[in-house]
């Protein structure tokens, strides 16, 4: 953390606090799913809420951004107002250190598609760790539980991995991101 | 309520989720929500109108929670016991779980709104900064990145009628017209999170931590009593809870 910069930071704030929105608006839609297909619907969707982790280490990509920034979208989510209190914010720090795990793993090295898709996998799992606890899925059949780790974990592989690259990318296309790893290598590639 | 330390509340109510999380008694859990209720309405000077209608969403959420785990609970040990649930037949078991589950949800949604209703954002991240130790470079990087949220709608008028006046096609599929949006908005926002903390760097601020505030936070007694009382308020819901069956 000693090497971020100032803006660095700033500009993670400003992703947390977009996403922090998209994160509350997700909510209803999350109430609908539940509604109509069971807490199976809650997984199929949950990609969603990790998916500033991503697109922050993406464009960042320093050392402890994925769970950083998805701290401060929960931190905001609880400044916002409604949400779901505090204990999003908890929330938040274990989905963080999920994705946190995939990045330190390749030691921040590498950025590859997989490694996106790794990131949104590993916060699908410690937050499905912490929802079993949480959300009290004891109460549910096994097998069934199984089969919403495996949902969650192919929303997060998906919707946060695949869908977090993309916007990360169209963005490096706007050239906003000039200064920041991700517009370096992206000019790089279109000048080479 | 409204003096009370922000970190601290923040601590209590955290804690207070986590160990219901691991309570299961319907009982215990209804006592807690009336306290809960009572302490937010009471001493934070909450109008009940207010409170109710924050409430709302929550109460939707809970009894989604409730329908969806009666639908798809585990084969009860005893499927023989049944209970009338409302219209339904249903074993003793599955009723159990999936109201202790709801009324669970609805406990963590009275202590947020304890903690939302009763507390200054500001006051909050400061409180963070000057309680938890949290690095004041992180923390007004967090306000500065906070108060682009009013910012947002504007730039999203400016971007629509932009489009508009070029003649863009509002894009007719729902995917491509939120791209059509997500990415300037998001550009638009990093532009501005860059412009603010250079001039953030331009007027001196290094984020170290020997900083003097305008507004300081303290904790005194009043604080460490308010979280002694929340907490042990459970075990006292416990108690009663166990004194009835």
């Amino acid at each position: 953390m000693k090497n971020w910069r100032m803006k660095d930071i700033v500009v993670m704030a400003a992703l947390a606090v977009v996403f922090g929105i998209v994160y509350l608006l997700f909510l209803p839609v999350n109430v609908v799913m539940m509604g109509l297909i069971g807490p199976i619907g809650t997984d199929i969707i949950f990609g969603v809420w990790f998916l500033v982790s991503i697109v922050a280490a993406y464009i960042i990509q320093k050392p402890g951004v994925a769970l950083v920034s998805e701290t401060i979208a929960g931190v905001v989510e609880v400044l916002i107002g409604s949400s779901v209190g505090p204990i999003v914010i908890l929330s938040a720090v274990v989905q963080g250190l999920g994705a946190e795990a995939a990045f330190a793993l390749t030691r921040y090295r590498s950025y590859h598609v997989l490694v996106l898709m790794g990131a949104g996998i590993g916060a699908a799992i410690t937050s499905f760790i912490w929802g079993y606890f949480r959300g009290g899925f004891v109460a549910l059949d096994p097998s069934y539980v199984v089969l919403m780790l495996v949902v969650r974990i192919i929303s997060g592989a998906v919707i946060s991995g695949l869908i977090g690259k993309a916007i990360s990318e169209a963005l490096a296309k706007t050239g906003t991101l000039t200064s920041f790893p991700l517009g370096k290598t992206y000019r790089q590639r279109k000048a080479g | 309520m409204h003096h009370i330390n922000p970190s601290i509340k923040a601590g209590t109510v955290t804690i207070a989720a986590i160990v219901i999380a691991f309570l299961f008694d319907p009982l215990a859990l209804l006592l807690y929500i009336g306290w809960t209720i009572a302490v937010t309405l009471l001493f934070g000077k909450v109008q009940i109108k207010k409170y109710l209608l924050y409430l709302l969403p929550f109460t939707l959420f809970a009894v989604g929670m409730l329908v969806s785990t009666l639908l798809f609970a585990k084969t009860p040990e005893n499927p023989s016991i049944t209970q009338q649930f409302l219209l339904w037949e249903l074993p003793r078991e599955t009723v159990q779980d999936a109201l202790a589950l709801a009324i669970r949800v609805f406990s963590y949604s009275t202590l947020s709104l304890l903690f939302v209703l009763t507390t200054d954002k500001v006051a909050f991240i400061l409180s963070l900064i000057q309680q938890c130790r949290v690095s004041p470079k992180l923390a007004y990087g967090i306000l500065a990145g906070y108060r682009f949220l009013p910012l947002l709608k504007d730039e999203l008028t400016t971007i629509r009628s932009a489009h508009l006046i070029r003649g863009a096609k509002t894009k007719t599929s729902r995917f491509s017209r939120y791209k059509q949006y997500t990415i300037p908005l998001l550009a638009s926002a990093i532009r501005k999170a860059e412009r603010t903390a250079i001039a953030m760097e331009s007027k001196g601020f290094t984020g170290e931590r020997d900083r003097t505030f305008y507004r300081t936070y303290n904790t005194s007694w009043t604080d460490w009593i308010f979280a002694a009382v929340m907490l042990g308020a459970i075990a006292l819901c416990i108690i009663v809870s166990k004194s009835f069956q």
